[in-house]
């Protein structure tokens, strides 16, 4: 039996990431609505012309972080749901694909709500780092979403 | 004391080309591991802004570790500076 969920690291070296596969994935003859979210490298970031990002993953944690999501996006949309994670690794130019995320369900209320939880916690909630580059040369690590919760800030004070 | 090897990501990559540092920790948690890292920082790498290691979490190959939790046994993790995928 064909497994119901799927989620991947890609090295960009090795490959691009196919949103076609994504929606093949997802696609089943009961399901009516499928939706995909495409995370694509764009050229101009808070002013500034950008050349390329390079992802830098801890990939052991973020394909369990994956798992997790998965797992969690359908307790919350499912059963009747199928759902697709693939994100790409390394160095990326100005319209390569970062990211996919699809949903598949038998309505598009269920695949549209599905596919924005799952997109929003990949970026909030694994641990994956861009740095963008800039045509002048600079390169700079973006500002994230911090992992600590607040045992850790308390144990600072 | 013991030691430490942190797996460096994101900004704190760019620290050392190997991609991870060495640590002597005083304590067993995973905040002596915190102390311990915000002091090599200030006397190695004097010009690095220590204060993102307010915002960074740990964790080995499983999951994330919270501060009162254990340092894992086999002695490695990972430093996860603020998540920017996607």
């Amino acid at each position: 039996m064909q497994p119901q969920d799927s989620w991947k690291v890609v090295e960009r070296a090795d490959a691009g990431l196919d949103a076609a596969e994504g929606i093949a994935f997802v696609s089943d003859p009961g399901f009516g609505g499928i939706d995909v979210f495409i995370g694509k490298v764009r050229d101009l970031n808070q002013g500034r012309r950008v050349r390329g990002i390079t992802y830098d993953l801890f990939e052991p944690l973020v394909l369990g972080e994956f798992e997790r999501l998965v797992a969690e996006t359908r307790a919350a949309f499912g059963p009747r749901i199928r759902l697709y994670v693939a994100h790409a690794k390394g160095r990326l130019a100005v319209g390569d694909v970062a990211v996919v995320v699809a949903a598949g369900a038998p309505h598009r209320d269920e695949a549209f709500r599905a596919c924005r939880a799952l997109i929003e916690a990949v970026k909030h909630r694994s641990p994956i780092w861009k740095q963008e580059h800039y045509e002048d040369g600079d390169s700079v690590w973006s500002e994230g979403c911090s992992l600590c919760h607040t045992d850790d800030q308390e144990a600072l004070r | 004391m013991k030691q430490v090897t942190v797996q460096l990501f994101g900004a704190f990559s760019d620290l050392d080309p190997r991609r991870e540092v060495t640590v002597e920790v005083a304590g067993p948690r995973i905040a002596d591991l915190r102390l311990a890292l915000r002091q090599l920082l200030a006397a190695r790498w004097p010009g690095f802004g220590v204060e993102l290691l307010d915002y960074s979490a740990f964790a080995d190959t499983q999951q994330v570790l919270r501060d009162h939790e254990a340092l894992p046994a086999d002695g490695r993790v990972a430093i996860l500076p603020p998540v920017s995928g996607g």
